[in-house]
């Protein structure tokens, strides 16, 4: 008896709990299952947005057609080069920063510096774009610091012109925009490193660079490599940069036609649905195998004190 | 002889006192304020060159103090190039959106995540991972589906086609969650046994003891949309309707604008982010710090 009216309270508690997690449900189903389905789905056919005729079956054209387009393979590597010449400075960097941060300075100044380091993140992609287009610009700040610090006055370096260093531009607004984001997360990875071991280490006779290299890398590894999967996911989702210097800075696109720009401008401007889809899910599928490989690299390497 | 040892001892001397000086504190210091004034630098430039005249911007070397206020660089950046107004609208459309945004994401991610953290139900392990597996898909590879929906569903140009794909996000769901994992059940209880209605419960006692996650995912759900710039990108033409990003990107395309408004609106643009930020930056870099939770 007593048994029957625990499990009814148990019951209604239960439909209380379907209640609230059906809302979200919904929408996921809704919003993000049902597009990913629909771009599998659409990536087989010849669809273009306005076209009133039917759809032709291309079974796996479109990705045959892609894979042998030399735009795409140009915003793969452009893709790639983004990536790699962004995470890597990035992750560097900000571990380098959080370590010097960490060790050197007081509260006081630690708070300030991570506020200070922080602050281009909080500007929105557009603006920061928007801002380092000027500098960029040939009598802009960024020939004018490049040629007092090499001493080479009057020397254009054709940031926006020359392909090579569009690339590198890129990458630049990029860095400047998340270092201080980066160097925060490894600053709170710092800090669960118990102070003890450090201190046994100095006693052992341990220098700084051994410490660093011994005992921080080391402990550190789960947030380092969840840090370098999240920038590389990150980067490889680009956008307002491109878009902004391509379209605003007139600056020449292929060098920098990274992936999504690509599928932009391939299933709105061109209006080829089936073939922008077709990018859309070798996007997706890149960025599934790397995040399962963030988390088969997570679980195995947690560390315990 | 003699002068040779002097000399010696005296270079020894400096040296001694060249190896007391800590060296790599002192690079290190240097290298801090390198990055320092490499990360400041563009926001200054971004400040001074929104009260220059267009000539003093392009002129080298660069006069970091300008030399008056020039207001005109303000008023073309509200006016916009064709006196349109389409900027204060576009602004308001900004907060409007993003506002929505935060809002039903922490509505809607705490209702989930209180589901799925305090009440047993059949299938709510296999909810949560579903919900989990969305964090995988990318908004790049759907947001053409999404646009297909939203014409289908003639929602261009309105509100509600901006706001629509981005009610709740499954990393919000998560974080409110793990939040909830924590809270004692006895608390809830409680309020069962003293014969609290389940919203109730989630109104006055589950919201009121996550104000730190609600504050760091509000802030994260409002910046995500203040920033984006592809999704609006595709559903909207009405110059009316566009919001904050696009209309930055149009400006900076047309020809009549000139390098001081291009700033004085990149400011004004920046101004409700830099007031977030400065009224709650232990919730912004608390924001950052989530994410480390998510090994776990």
């Amino acid at each position: 008896m007593k048994k029957t009216t625990y499990r009814g309270i148990e019951k209604k508690q239960a439909r209380w709990g379907v209640a609230f997690v059906v809302p979200s449900v919904l929408f996921f189903c809704l919003f993000s299952f049902y597009p990913i389905i629909n771009a599998m789905f659409t990536s087989l056919f010849d669809k273009r947005i306005l076209s009133l005729a039917a759809p032709k079956f291309l079974g796996l054209g479109n990705y045959i057609y892609i894979f042998k387009s030399a735009s795409f393979w140009n915003s793969m590597r452009a893709t790639l080069v983004f990536t790699l010449g962004t995470f890597i400075p990035l992750l560097v960097f900000s571990l380098m920063f959080a370590t010097f941060i960490y060790n050197i300075c007081g509260r006081r100044s630690r708070g300030f510096f991570q506020i200070a380091y922080y602050t281009p993140a909080v500007l929105s992609s557009v603006v920061a774009a928007a801002i380092w287009l000027l500098i960029l610009a040939p009598p802009g700040l960024g020939n004018q610091v490049l040629n007092w610090l090499c001493r080479t006055p009057g020397v254009d370096r054709k940031w926006l012109a020359n392909g090579t260093m569009l690339q590198f531009s890129t990458m630049l607004v990029y860095f400047w925009k998340y270092i201080g984001y980066f160097v925060i997360l490894f600053i709170t990875g710092l800090a669960t490193i118990p102070p003890t071991i450090y201190e046994a280490a100095t006693i052992d006779g341990s220098s700084k660079w051994q410490s660093f290299w011994r005992i921080t890398v080391p402990l550190l590894k789960p947030t380092i490599l969840l840090v370098s999967v999240m920038a590389m996911l990150q980067c490889l989702k680009t956008f307002s940069t491109q878009y902004l210097f391509t379209q605003s800075g007139g600056a020449a696109q292929d060098p920098i036609n990274v992936i999504t720009l690509n599928i932009y401008e391939t299933g709105i401007r061109n209006q080829r649905i089936g073939r922008a889809s077709a990018m859309s899910i070798v996007l997706f599928v890149i960025m599934l195998v790397l995040t399962f490989a963030q988390f088969k690299i997570s679980k195995s390497d947690d560390v315990d004190y | 002889m003699t002068d040779k040892t002097i000399a010696s001892n005296r270079s020894s001397g400096l040296l001694f006192a060249l190896k007391r000086v800590p060296w790599a504190r002192i690079l290190i210091w240097f290298l801090l304020i390198v990055m320092l004034v490499f990360c400041v630098m563009p926001l200054v430039f971004m400040v001074t060159a929104s009260m220059m005249p267009a000539s003093d911007i392009i002129k080298m070397p660069y006069r970091w103090i300008p030399r008056d206020f020039h207001v005109e660089n303000y008023v073309k950046a509200i006016k916009g190039n064709d006196g349109s107004f389409t900027f204060p609208r576009n602004i308001l459309n900004s907060l409007i959106v993003a506002l929505t945004v935060a809002f039903t994401t922490v509505l809607l991610a705490s209702l989930t995540g209180y589901g799925l953290a305090k009440f047993r139900f059949r299938g709510r392990n296999f909810v949560f991972m579903m919900i989990m597996a969305t964090m995988m898909i990318p908004f790049e590879a759907i947001m053409i589906p999404l646009y297909m929906v939203a014409t289908g569903l003639h929602i261009q140009n309105t509100y509600l086609g901006l706001i629509l794909p981005f009610l709740v996000s499954a990393f919000g769901v998560f974080q409110m969650r793990q939040y909830l994992l924590t809270f004692p059940g006895e608390f809830l209880d409680a309020a069962r046994v003293d014969g609290m209605g389940e919203i109730g419960i989630f109104t006055k006692i589950v919201l009121p003891n996550c104000t730190p996650v609600i504050a760091t995912l509000g802030i994260l759900s409002f910046r995500g949309q203040w920033d984006n710039l592809l999704w609006p990108l595709l559903i909207v033409q009405d110059e009316k309707m566009k919001t904050i990003p696009l209309y930055i990107s149009k400006f900076a395309e047309e020809k009549a604008t000139d390098e001081g408004a291009m700033m004085a609106v990149a400011v004004l643009a920046s101004i409700p982010m830099f007031i977030l930020f400065f009224a709650l930056s232990k919730y912004f870099i608390g924001g950052a710090a989530v994410y480390e939770s998510r090994k776990g």
